[in-house]
């Protein structure tokens, strides 16, 4: 199907790459899981973050780049989880 | 049935008609499309909270928090232990307390409260550090919060003694 209106004009049509993109079955529970972990680990994220500030302000500055390794793990994690779940799996390969 | 009743009966059907064609969309693609959209949003936000912590670091590496240059402190040569002196330090408009501590000997610290910047005073009949904003109160010997919201130690004022007098060296948090 192609993208634009349809022919009454009423309803937009979803481009055709878009509908490509849409999770093949099973995928999406991947998704979901992936999304409800990443969200945890932008909490302890947050945390590490002001655990951070706090010891900056204590004037123990030095410290601080152990939680940054830690936060910067948390950050390629979610790159790679991101690469890994852009790619589409070949169904029937 | 009459003709109005029966315009009355249709009529929540016209207006969910009209709504479909004022806001038409794909329901079915918007569920897997913005879970995906979702996932990207929290990988930019973990990096940005990754830069925040990377740039917190590089600035604690950094020297320039330590603030003054010596100088000497009036008055401090004839304060009687237990008893605490206030004087200004680093700036003209920076007040700092001294105190001789029995068995210690002298410490200074900056009076800025790390709660809310009120003015810390020594209370010599308790021996606490305190601050009349919330209650805070602090170590007199370390500098450490002892009790009620502040979280972190005082600034601290390294001193030295030279040729008889007390000379305040650098406040460093
Ligand atoms: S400002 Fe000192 S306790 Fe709040």
């Amino acid at each position: 199907m192609s993208a634009g209106p349809s022919p009454d004009g009423r309803y937009v049509r979803v481009p055709a790459a878009s509908r490509r993109d849409r999770p093949v079955p099973g995928r999406e529970a991947l998704l979901l899981g992936a999304l409800a972990f990443g969200l945890m680990m932008l909490a302890i994220q947050l945390w590490l973050l002001t655990v951070a500030l706090e010891l900056y302000l204590a004037g123990d500055g030095e410290r601080v780049w152990g939680l940054a390794v830690g936060s910067g793990c948390v950050f390629v994690g979610g790159l790679i989880a991101v690469w890994l779940l852009s790619r589409r799996p070949r169904i029937g390969a | 049935m009459t003709e109005a009743r029966e315009r009355a009966a249709a009529r929540p059907h016209d207006r969910d008609e009209r709504w479909r064609s004022d806001f038409p969309y794909d329901w079915e693609a918007d569920a897997s499309v913005s879970r995906r959209d979702l996932l990207r949003l929290a990988v930019i936000t973990s990096g940005a909270l990754f830069a925040g912590t990377l740039l917190l670091s590089l600035l604690g590496r950094r020297d320039d928090r330590r603030r003054g240059s010596p100088r000497a402190i009036p008055g401090a040569a004839a304060l009687p232990a237990g008893e605490a002196l206030y004087f200004k330090y680093p700036g003209e408009d920076d007040q700092a307390v001294l105190l001789n501590i029995e068995g210690t000997g002298f410490v200074a610290y900056s009076q800025k409260c790390t709660h809310l910047s009120c003015s810390v005073y020594y209370r010599a009949e308790k021996g606490e550090l305190i601050c009349p904003c919330h209650d805070g109160k602090f170590d007199p010997r370390t500098g450490e919060p002892t009790a009620g919201p502040p979280q972190r130690r005082l600034p601290r004022i390294t001193l030295e003694q030279r040729g008889g007098e007390l000379f305040a060296i650098e406040e460093a948090p």
